[in-house]
């Protein structure tokens, strides 16, 4: 890779975590369905990317884990006021993908999957986190019907539209 | 077990893990102990909002559209039922200005200026809602500029939906009546019963059935099903007569000792895109 290739990719990455970030909150306000209840489906587009980046070897160039930790953080301080619980989800998420990436093939389904016990993972530390300080007001199985199934539903599908530009446009810059 | 403990990474991993408990913990009682976020935290969401308002614009504009075609597929049912209710409204408009007015004269006779009923409104756009399992937060663009303070009541379209809980400089956050963090269940209220008035707080917000739940009121109490439940203003920043909901179940407590009341809350709380901050006229 040529010096300003890196370069131009140091800074298109996290700029593309950053408007997801900011993507994924307005999805939440703005598209209504998402929140009708019983439902409660969580708009995962962040992770989304950062699962791309493992899946296409990205982030073998990338300070991954810093970007991770950072917007963890972001995540924690603009969407919840309290720290702790998204940083350690996203680092969860994404060190089970990694660690779990080798035992899965090229094809898409297998991504799919990968990201699948990603989003799991993610949601789980988020809910015992929410018990931890009290906020978990939900049944688990209430838990699993209404939040945990539709978010993994609509993210996976958004995962499989975006798949394959994700992938060219990471092989483009990387 | 020697062997376990004197392993690094397990150290490392426990240590790591009641860091993180702490700071979860921590800063979940600092956010409730203190009126403003630290230094760091408010610039940071100073910043992110200003970006996150610029990110809204597209956004918003797709939602919208989407939200009404959704709403379009159901105006024709909406239509007549709103066709029904509208006799009943110019009525009630005249009364309402006939009401406001000997109400007016009244307090001046009775040198009243100020009364728990009087606030004023901030309205604000909804720029961000937190994508978040828990604390469903909303991200307002008015913050202490404007004059928000903490634990102030914010309208939706119809009624109270949540209070302010954290300020910043130029945008705040809004928790809604569904979390039930300590926040949300100062809020006081009165069922408006056929047979009086019946005073008490929201205790809960229960997930499942989706409903705001006011425990511990007397087994005496004339509370009925299809009753108005309003803000009480004796709380601390949040006047009185906000509508909250209609009780949609009376039960008694595990005990049979109190009753407990399920109220299903007016608004909307699916999609909030402008909202109103309501500041009582009382504090000065």
């Amino acid at each position: 890779m040529a010096g300003w290739q890196f370069i131009r990719f140091q800074f298109i990455f996290p700029l593309i975590l950053l408007v997801l970030f900011l993507v994924d909150g307005n999805l939440a306000a703005s598209l209504g369905f998402l929140m009708k209840e019983p439902f409660h489906t969580i708009p995962m587009l962040t992770f989304t990317w950062l699962f791309y980046a493992i899946q296409f070897g990205a982030y073998k160039s990338l300070p991954y884990y810093v970007y991770v930790v950072i917007f963890g953080v972001l995540f924690d301080i603009f969407y919840t006021g309290i720290l702790g619980t998204y940083t350690i989800a996203f680092l969860l998420g994404t060190l089970m993908m990694e660690k779990l990436r080798p035992f899965f093939d090229e094809k898409m389904m297998s991504g799919l999957l990968l990201l699948l016990i990603g989003q799991v993972v993610y949601l789980i530390v988020t809910f015992l986190s929410g018990y931890l300080i009290g906020s978990a007001n939900l049944s688990i199985l209430s838990f699993f019907v209404y939040l945990l199934l539709p978010t993994v539903f609509l993210n996976l599908i958004v995962a499989a539209i975006f798949y394959y530009p994700a992938w060219s446009l990471l092989q483009r810059i990387v | 077990m020697r062997k376990i403990f004197s392993s690094k990474t397990v150290v490392l991993l426990m240590v790591g893990f009641l860091v993180v408990v702490g700071l979860i913990v921590g800063s979940n009682w600092w956010a409730k102990r203190t009126n403003n976020p630290p230094f760091f935290q408010r610039a940071v969401n100073d910043l992110t909002g200003g970006a996150a308002k610029i990110i809204s614009i597209p956004t918003n504009a797709v939602g919208n559209r989407a939200n009404s075609l959704a709403n379009l597929l159901n105006t024709f049912s909406e239509n007549k039922a709103l066709k029904s209710k509208l006799d009943g409204y110019a009525e009630n408009k005249v009364k309402l200005q006939t009401v406001e007015e000997e109400n007016q004269s009244l307090k001046k006779q009775l040198d009243l200026k100020k009364t728990l009923t009087d606030y004023e409104t901030i309205s604000a756009v909804t720029i961000s809602r937190s994508p978040t399992t828990w604390n469903s937060q909303l991200v307002i663009d008015k913050g202490a500029k404007s004059g928000i303070k903490k634990g102030m009541p914010v309208l939706g379209d119809s009624g109270i939906i949540g209070l302010v809980s954290e300020v910043n400089t130029v945008n705040s956050k809004v928790t809604l009546i569904s979390n039930t963090t300590e926040d949300t269940n100062q809020i006081a209220i009165t069922v408006k019963g056929s047979a009086g008035d019946t005073n008490g707080i929201i205790t809960d917000y229960d997930a499942d059935k989706k409903m705001l739940v006011m425990g511990s009121v007397s087994n005496t109490a004339n509370v009925n099903k299809g009753d108005t439940v309003v803000t009480s203003g004796l709380g601390v920043r949040v006047p009185s007569g906000l509508l909250v909901g209609k009780i949609s179940e009376v039960t008694t407590d595990s005990y049979g000792l109190s009753k407990k009341i399920y109220i299903e809350p007016s608004s909307d709380l699916s999609k909030i895109s402008t909202v109103l901050v309501a500041k009582s006229s009382m504090e000065s």
